[in-house]
C-alpha cells in the first residue's frame, strides 16, 4: 500500500509547504514514485515552492468535480519524471472538496505511486480535516516557539482522535546559536513537551529562501544543511535508521558564566 | 550556579526555560479542555457536596486550579472552612 503522509501543523507559516516539497523531491531522488498534493485550497503555494507554477492547467477541485481525469491534473516535475504535483485550486470555494473526496482520490493515486504527500493548510478547520482524512501517517511540523508548539499539541490530540496512529514530529527552523544562548527551546525540550516521536530536525537556513526564490528545493543543493536534514527525513520514511544532524550545542556552565559577564557589562 | 548567583546577583532566567515552563502550564489547561463555564459548574457542584458535610465559610472564595505535577497533573480545590465550633 502507498504511504499516504499528511504534513500539518496547526499554526501557519512553520514550514509545511517547504517540508512537503523537499521530502517529495528527496523521495523521488531515492527512486520513489511520488505525488505531492497541495490541499491548501484558495492559497496555492506548493507549485511556486517547486517551481511548477507556469505549468498548471487543472487543479484538485477540477479533479474532484470531474472536469478532468486525475492524470490530466498531475504536473510532472522539471527534473524527476516520477515526481508529480497536484495543485490546489486558487480561487474556488473551500468547501468544494470533502474528506471522502480526498480518500477516493488518494485510493486512486495509491495504485500508481509509492508516496502521496499532502500539504495541509494551517488551522483545524475543513481544510485540515480534508488533508488528514486519507492519511495513513501524519507528520507534524513545528518550530521551537511557544505558539507553534502549543498548536502542535492540539493537533496531536486531533490526529489521535481521528485514529491516525501516532504522528511524528519535525522541528523546523532550529537556530543553534539561540539555543546555545538559552534563548530557544531545544529539540529535547520540544520532544519532552509534545511526547511524540521525532522524525527530523531542520535548521533555520538561508538556503531555503534562496532555493525557493529560484523555484528549486533545498534538497537539490549539496551545500544546504537544511537540504541534508530533509534527505535524512526522507530516508527515515523509507525505513532507514539515520542519525540526527548535530545542530545544537547546549550552553556549557562556563559559557553561561562568561555570558553573565557580558550581560552585566551591557 | 548557586555560588555565582550569590556573587554576581541573580541573572534573569534563560528565556528558553521560561518558554518551556509557560508552555507546560498552558498545555495542562489545553489538554484538560475544560471551558470556563464547565469550570464554574464544577465549582458549584463541589461546593454543594462539601456543604453537605462541613460548613464552608465563603463559597465565593473557593479556588479550583489546574497544576502541573511531576508525573501527573492535578486539579486542586481550595475550600476555606468556617471556624465556628460545632454545637
Ligand atoms: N528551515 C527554514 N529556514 C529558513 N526559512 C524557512 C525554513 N522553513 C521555512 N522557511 C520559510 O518560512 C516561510 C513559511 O514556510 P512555508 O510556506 O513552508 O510554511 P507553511 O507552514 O506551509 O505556511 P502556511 O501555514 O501559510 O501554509 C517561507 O518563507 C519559507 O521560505
Ligand atoms: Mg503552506
Amino acid at each position: 500500500m502507498a504511504h499516504i503522509i499528511t504534513l500539518t501543523s496547526g499554526k501557519g507559516g512553520v514550514g509545511k509547504t517547504t517540508t512537503t516539497a523537499n521530502l517529495g523531491t528527496a523521495l523521488a531522488m531515492q527512486g520513489q514514485r511520488v505525488v505531492v498534493i497541495d490541499a491548501d485550497i484558495g492559497l496555492r503555494n506548493l507549485d511556486v515552492v517547486m517551481g511548477l507554477e507556469n505549468r498548471i492547467v487543472y487543479d484538485l477541485v477540477d479533479v474532484v468535480e470531474g472536469r478532468c481525469r486525475t492524470r490530466q491534473a498531475l504536473i510532472k516535475d522539471k527534473r524527476f519524471p516520477e515526481l508529480f504535483l497536484l495543485p490546489a485550486a486558487q480561487t474556488r470555494d473551500k468547501d468544494a472538496v470533502s474528506p471522502d473526496d480526498m480518500v477516493a482520490l488518494c485510493t486512486e493515486l495509491g495504485r500508481e505511486f509509492d508516496f502521496i504527500l499532502i500539504d495541509s493548510p494551517a488551522g483545524i478547520e475543513g481544510g485540515f480535516k480534508n488533508a488528514i482524512a486519507p492519511a495513513n501517517q501524519v507528520l507534524i511540523v513545528t518550530t521551537p516557539e511557544m505558539s507553534a508548539v502549543r498548536d502542535a499539541d492540539r493537533i496531536v490530540g486531533l490526529v489521535e482522535a481521528y485514529e491516525k496512529g501516532h504522528p511524528k514530529l519535525i522541528i523546523n527552523r532550529i537556530k543553534p546559536q539561540m539555543i546555545a544562548r538559552g534563548d530557544m527551546m531545544d529539540t529535547s525540550d520540544v520532544v519532552e513537551i509534545l511526547a511524540i516521536d521525532l522524525i527530523g530536525i531542520v535548521p533555520d537556513d538561508e538556503s531555503i529562501v534562496t532555493s525557493t526564490n529560484r523555484g528549486e528545493v533545498a534538497v537539490l543543493d549539496r551545500n544546504s544543511l537544511a537540504g541534508r536534514a530533509f534527505h535524512n527525513i526522507a530516508s527515515r520514511l523509507l525505513g532507514n535508521d539515520v542519525p540526527f544532524l548535530v545542530l545544537e550545542e547546549k550552553p556549557s556552565v562556563l559559557s553561561q558564566f562568561f555570558g553573565r559577564f557580558r550581560t552585566r557589562r551591557t | 550556579m548557586g555560588l555565582f548567583d550569590n556573587i554576581f546577583g541573580r541573572k534573569p532566567e534563560r528565556s528558553s526555560n521560561v518558554a518551556k515552563e509557560r508552555l507546560l502550564t498552558v498545555l495542562v489547561h489545553d489538554r484538560v479542555h475544560l471551558t470556563p463555564a464547565d469550570m464554574d459548574q464544577m465549582k458549584r457542584e463541589i461546593i454543594e457536596v462539601i456543604e453537605r458535610y462541613v460548613e464552608v465559610s465563603n463559597p465565593e472564595a473557593i479556588e479550583v486550579t489546574l497544576t502541573r505535577g511531576e508525573s501527573a497533573d492535578h486539579l486542586k480545590a481550595d475550600i476555606p472552612l468556617g471556624r465556628t465550633r460545632s454545637q
